[in-house]
């Protein structure tokens, strides 16, 4: 696997209870192409990198999924915008993924053929405040 | 004929019912000049599975993210609280989420009642056939009966609480504190040839349902059915006054860039709070050198935006919370009236909010920490998605003289017209009042078993609610326009919007402001137009 989808699975892995894709299973590539991020999601890469070598002595791919979050983490502590900017993206990629949205209890999803049911209320929970009487203040003339 | 009998600038919430009402039953020519593009339901980003992306781009209620042609730069580095408007055809109402309470009683009298803020030249009585007529046009949903409010004419079936709302409904009830099912601008039935709303949730990023009511399809349909001539892409940049402080007309770039003059026997200003202030300052004649109605240095003074609070509980079980109308489920006024024992003069509504969509849930979950990376990150996602609901404290905002905007030529728009800047701050009056509603927030919250995961105020992206800077009232070196929004110093210009509001109330203003637009053309239509 590339560095690229090994960091994407590093922060967003796939979830077989709840059967939810890993995110290098997404495209995620196309939508930091759509935003503008691809050349920051480099830099962000290479500083991953640079991380796993400073830190394991080793680089990101090589190492295990617990130390590799590590490195995600170090790298918030080095650089807060760049990490965050790429995480951020990464999150909205994927909650905004038709394949992940359609497994998440979402109801209806776009574009939104049938809508969803909310049921009726029972209005007689409003007892308590009819009781209560009138609260806003009457202006004399 | 480049002739109007009445020329309304401005297409949003006050403009659509000022072009329905000056329609009714008149042959005159009334003309609208809108700034923005129409919309179309089609277009609409909830056609699209990642929709909720486009609260970041063309739907976004920020100016500056959106960036869209009609758009103007806000400069608010000299407010903590950031602008928010929507420049097109149907104006904010395009992306608002159709709350839609009424001002009260108290609201027109805060001076009086309370010894502050000054009074309204009108009482909410004057305003109630408007406001019944309005809720009629726009189709509201709610539940007569409110005792936090005189008695509503008739409303469409509130829309439902959902597991979530009731939820909250009941804690209220053992906290003894008042709530009612939100007064909606959404059709709970079909209603002016609507659909009914089937519950999809994001309402402000336009209801491509058609079931909110945004005044592209409450009242445009039947202005433009009575003949009003809609110009979009029409930037006005100046009001025109002769010497003899007489609006002729109004000049404009049109959607080609070409420069143009329609004259007018009445114009009428529905820009937005911001949006009017503007083009007055930026019409300066010999007449006017500070900008038109700016004789006294009131027009961009006293703005009011409505500091907002929020706090987020997440409850253990699932409550479907994603599910409904976001912004409309539950609102409380418990607290909106003046009380001895509070630090702060004045109130504030509780505005329940039902859960987040999916990404919104994920990002602020993670930017707030509470969202891990890694192996824990799906599990904990699903305990918090359908399981959050909000609370938006919605305080009243009193008139100050310095907060402001005033044109920034640094910052022209597409066009060349200076843009704005705001000068904000919140007053202490307000920072109590939205401390006090935090605590009250947290503890509804604690009551009912939910863990608060966020409480902060003032929410930075949130100055929907833009009031006050062009007042109306009965003295003409106090006030903008008089009473029935007729301009002091210009006899045929109105102003409509919430521009010429005195104080700002707690709830969300556009009721009120259409309201308050019927019943100026009511009065243009017996004087002038007929």
């Amino acid at each position: 696997m590339k560095l690229k989808d090994i960091f994407y699975d590093t922060i967003l892995p796939g979830d077989q209870d709840l059967n939810l894709p890993a995110a290098s299973r997404l495209e995620i590539d196309d939508y930091m192409a759509s935003v503008g991020a691809t050349e920051m999601l480099a830099r962000y890469l290479d500083l991953l990198d640079t991380l796993a070598h400073e830190k394991f002595n080793h680089g990101f791919v090589d190492l295990s999924a617990e130390d590799r979050l590590a490195c995600v983490t170090f790298s918030k502590r080095k650089d807060i915008r760049l990490s965050t900017a790429i995480i951020v993206n990464c999150l909205k990629s994927y909650y905004t993924c038709e394949s992940v949205l359609n497994i998440l209890p979402t109801g209806s999803v776009p574009p939104f053929p049938e809508g969803n049911v909310v049921e009726g209320d029972d209005w007689s929970i409003l007892e308590d405040v009819y009781e209560r009487g009138t609260i806003y203040r009457h202006i004399p003339e | 004929m480049n002739k109007a009998d009445v020329l309304i600038i401005g297409s949003g919430a006050s403009g659509a019912a000022a072009a329905w009402s000056l329609s009714r039953n008149t042959s005159n020519r009334i003309v609208c000049l809108e700034q923005g593009d129409a919309t179309k339901a089609g277009d609409y980003p909830t056609n699209k599975v990642n929709w909720e992306l486009a609260r970041h781009g063309t739907a976004s209620s920020n100016p500056n993210e959106r960036k869209n042609k009609a758009d103007y730069p806000i400069d608010d580095n000299g407010s903590p609280i950031s602008l928010a408007n929507f420049n097109g055809f149907g104006g904010s109402t395009i992306l608002y989420s159709g709350h839609f309470p009424r001002f009260h009683p108290s609201d027109f009298a805060t001076c009086s009642l309370d010894g502050v803020g000054d009074d309204w030249p009108l009482c909410y009585e004057d305003l109630e056939p408007y406001f019944n007529e309005n809720e009629k046009m726009m189709g509201v949903a709610g539940l007569v009966g409110d005792p936090a409010y005189p008695e509503y004419d008739r409303l469409l079936p509130p829309v439902p609480l959902g597991k979530a709302g009731r939820k909250m409904a009941e804690t209220f009830n053992e906290l003894g504190w008042h709530w009612w099912p939100s007064y909606s601008a959404i059709n709970t039935s079909s209603h002016g040839g609507r659909a009914s709303c089937v519950n999809l949730g994001p309402c402000n990023t336009g209801c491509a349902q058609g079931a909110k009511g945004s005044v592209d399809v409450t009242y445009w349909p039947q202005a433009l059915r009575q003949g009003v001539e809609v110009r979009t892409g029409c930037c006005v940049y100046e009001i025109c006054v002769d010497k003899f402080h007489k609006i002729t007309g109004v000049k404009y770039l049109n959607e080609k860039g070409e420069d143009c003059f329609i004259g007018a026997s009445i114009v009428v200003v529905a820009c937005s709070g911001i949006g009017t202030p503007r083009l007055l300052l930026n019409s300066k004649s010999a007449a006017f050198p500070d900008g038109l109605l700016n004789n006294h240095d009131l027009v961009g003074r006293n703005l009011m935006v409505h500091p907002l609070g929020y706090t987020e509980g997440v409850f253990e079980d699932d409550l479907q919370s994603s599910v409904g109308p976001q912004g409309c489920c539950i609102l409380s006024q418990q607290f909106y009236e003046s009380d001895p024992a509070n630090k702060f003069k004045r109130g504030y509504t509780m505005q329940v909010l039902r859960g987040s969509p999916a990404m919104e849930t994920a990002v602020s979950a993670y930017m707030m920490r509470r969202l891990p990376l890694g192996p824990d990150h799906h599990k904990t996602f699903m305990s918090l998605f359908n399981h959050n609901m909000g609370i938006a404290v919605i305080s009243e905002d009193l008139p100050e003289h310095h907060n402001r905007v005033e044109l920034d030529e640094q910052n022209c728009d597409a066009n060349g017209m200076p843009g704005l800047k705001v000068s904000y701050r919140v007053s202490e009056n307000t920072q109590e009042m939205l401390k006090h509603g935090l605590e009250k927030s947290k503890l509804l919250f604690q009551q009912a078993g939910a863990r608060v995961t966020a409480s902060f105020a003032p929410v930075k992206h949130a100055g929907w609610h833009l009031m006050g800077t062009a007042r109306m009232g009965n003295d003409p070196e106090k006030s903008v326009v008089s009473p029935l929004g007729q301009a002091h110093a210009v006899e045929n210009l109105f102003i409509v919007d919430s521009s010429i509001f005195v104080t700002s109330g707690a709830v969300n203003p556009v009721a009120t402001a259409q309201a308050l637009t019927l019943r100026i053309c009511d009065h243009i239509r017996q004087k002038f137009v007929n």
